[in-house]
């Protein structure tokens, strides 16, 4: 590796370089090879990692994945996460600086190119605005922060340093996602979609435990804001520092429906409450109902989040139009479109390999001995969606992120747009509490 | 008055035989030739309405027949596992059996095609096609016997129909 990351003044910092390339396309006027290895050097990115729990960990793996992107820092607060991630890079031969306090690390770490940011949600804010202000690009977890003020103040941060916010509901780069939405639902296949549907349903679970060893210092625990070991490892389930359910698991499914019906819902209705864990502050099952109005005209949807039972078909979201529905999932055994018996065909789609052709339904005379009621609709024949993502779940979404910094690409989730889905779920946490409909004005989405 | 033969037209069962001898050439050549065939799911980059690559950048899968030697099954596989859990039938004998089965269909069918020891080789299909029937009779494959029973039945009409063969050698077998 050919190193042009001197800081010195009066040269020219790998940083300075990579912006000078992306934004000028100074790589094209390089000539000699020499040149040109330094051109490819400069190309990577150099990052850190802050929070290396399980996200953090995934993130991680997926980055190493990536061609031209190094890790050089990480930083956690609990030495034994911090551990367990220098000696999986240092495996990886990736030569990183361990940091307990990314404060100390903004200080020394002068040659980042960006930060991915993946402590718990409380943490987000003041990490993330940091980095943004030390003139960082941010990759960071969703949900973006625990409160509404912290989230918008991420967007006014990335507005004013005018550096990338990349949010990770990791969906949006999904090229399953992308095809279903831009080349199937946009060309009109469900025909005028009228409701929505989407789920998480998981098993119940014990809390999370810890090696006794590695139990932190009360003083420790409470200089970074947490009430004792158990709420640090189970932060999720108490409202100083998540938002529950629907924050952690609707967040994601919730912004599926604010991305396909192209901007927020107008109201809210829900309930949750308290059905199973005893020592939880948050909900444990909530049920959600949304109108939005899209372009065509009014929708509904209904979104459910159990953490008690993983039945009912698991975790997907689900479009339902006049002609079709398509149901989709970050699991593909759980996507299928489905064709109304008087939709116009979808041949066209079938040839251009957008869609492929159903195993027929299951039909028999008994269907139609058995049959309740005469207007009872026949079976749809379930379409399958070829597309097939060969990567880790994350993967796309980091490339993004990337690919955005060299000026190759335009994030597929800006922190601005993060904030419209985020609100609907901040809005649907307040109706549980709430028990009423509330209204959602479509300029408070806008942070 | 005695009654004059019948005129003997020749021409309708000639024709007759050799549309049978080339369905039953063409059925066991291709049927052959399948067993040599495996589709499988292909991935390649999904193209935009321009023949492009999507921006996305997304692979689709594709279904794709692929024919190969290696990819050679006499019987499909669940049917031979099936067929080895049956005690009536000889074990050693189904290995070598799925082994044949793929060549023999070809090869008697190219000898039918081409009208060589015609008797013989109609004789032979039926007896692959007897063979093929036991199994199924003993997996209690009821469709899969009447369907056998159809070729059987076929084979046994060309028979009886070989003697206006023509295109022929040699012309007695
Ligand atoms: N995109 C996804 O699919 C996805 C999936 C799971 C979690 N997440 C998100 O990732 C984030 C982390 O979740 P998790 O499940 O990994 O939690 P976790 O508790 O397993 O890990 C959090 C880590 O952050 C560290 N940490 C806490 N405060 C810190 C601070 N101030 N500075 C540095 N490190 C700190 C902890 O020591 C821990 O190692 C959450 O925001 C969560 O919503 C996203």
């Amino acid at each position: 590796m050919v190193d042009v990351g001197s800081t010195k003044a009066g040269v020219w910092s790998r940083r300075d370089f990579l912006r000078a390339a992306a934004g000028t396309g100074a790589a094209l006027v390089l000539t000699s090879p020499g040149a040109l290895r330094a051109s490819s050097s400069a190309n990577e990115l150099r990052i850190a990692l802050v929070g290396l729990g399980a996200q953090g960990r995934v993130l991680m793996d997926a980055v190493l994945k990536i061609e031209n992107v190094r890790f050089v820092a990480v930083c956690d607060i609990w030495d034994y996460a911090l551990t367990y991630g220098e000696r999986l890079l240092k495996k990886m031969d990736q030569e990183v600086r361990g940091y307990s306090d990314y404060r100390e690390m903004l200080d020394k770490e002068k040659d980042l190119d960006a930060v991915l940011v993946a402590t718990p949600d409380f943490w987000h804010a003041p990490i993330t605005n940091d980095c943004l202000r030390a003139g960082l690009n941010v990759y960071c977890e969703k949900m973006m922060s625990n409160t509404i003020e912290g989230a918008r103040s991420m967007v006014q941060t990335m507005r004013e340093t005018g550096k990338l916010l990349q949010i990770g509901h990791q969906r949006r780069s999904n090229p399953r996602y992308i095809v279903a939405l831009e080349r199937l639902y946009k060309k009109g296949l469900l025909g005028r979609v009228t409701a929505a549907n989407a789920q998480w349903n998981r098993a119940a679970a014990a809390d999370l435990s810890w090696p006794k060893k590695a139990t932190m210092s009360e003083e420790l625990l409470h200089k970074w804001g947490y009430e004792d070991m158990n709420q640090f490892r189970n932060w999720r389930w108490f409202k100083k520092y998540g938002g529950g359910p629907l924050s952690d698991l609707g967040a994601h499914q919730i912004d599926i429906f604010n991305w396909f019906f192209d901007g927020p819902p107008v109201s809210v209705l829900a309930g949750g409450g308290n059905d199973y864990y005893p020592n939880h502050e948050w909900f444990d099952n909530a049920m959600v109902i949304y109108e939005y109005q899209t372009a065509d005209g009014p929708a509904r949807a209904f979104y459910q989040v159990l953490t008690t039972t993983s039945a009912g078909g698991g975790y997907f979201e689900q479009f339902m139009g006049i002609d079709g529905t398509l149901k989709i999932s970050e699991n593909p055994k759980l996507t299928a479109l489905y064709r109304e018996a008087h939709a116009p065909s979808w041949d066209e789609f079938v040839a251009q390999h957008l869609l492929r052709v159903p195993k027929a339904p299951p039909t028999s005379r008994s269907d139609e001995e058995t049959k309740v009621d005469a207007r009872e609709t026949a079976a749809l024949a379930a379409y399958e969606l070829p597309v097939v993502l060969n990567k880790a779940i994350h993967q796309p979404h980091l490339e993004n992120f990337f690919n955005a910094i060299r000026g190759e690409a335009k994030l597929n989730c800006p922190a601005d747009e993060a904030f419209r889905s985020e609100y609907a779920v901040f809005k649907a946490i307040e109706a549980v509490y709430a028990e009423k409909m509330i209204r959602i004005d479509p300029e408070e989405t806008i942070a | 008055m005695e009654k004059s033969p019948p005129p003997t037209d020749t021409l309708g069962p000639t024709l007759a035989f050799l549309v049978l001898r080339l369905w039953l050439a063409v059925r066991a050549i291709v049927a052959g030739i399948e067993k040599f065939a495996v589709t499988e799911m292909t991935q390649r980059p999904l193209l935009d309405e321009t023949g492009a690559p999507d921006p996305s950048g997304a692979i689709v899968e594709v279904e794709q027949k692929i024919y190969a030697w290696q990819n050679y099954h006499g019987l499909p596989k669940a049917l031979s596992l099936k067929l080895a859990e049956e005690p009536l039938l000889p074990k050693f004998l189904l290995e070598p059996f799925a082994a044949c089965l793929g060549w023999a269909l070809i090869v008697l069918g190219a000898m039918l095609l081409f009208g060589l020891f015609t008797r013989i080789t109609l004789a032979l299909q039926g007896l692959i096609y007897v063979m093929l029937t036991i199994g199924l009779i003993l997996l209690n494959q009821n469709d899969g016997v009447a369907w056998l029973g159809i070729h059987v039945g076929l084979i046994a009409l060309a028979l009886y129909l070989a003697r206006y063969n023509v295109l022929a050698f040699p012309r007695k077998w």
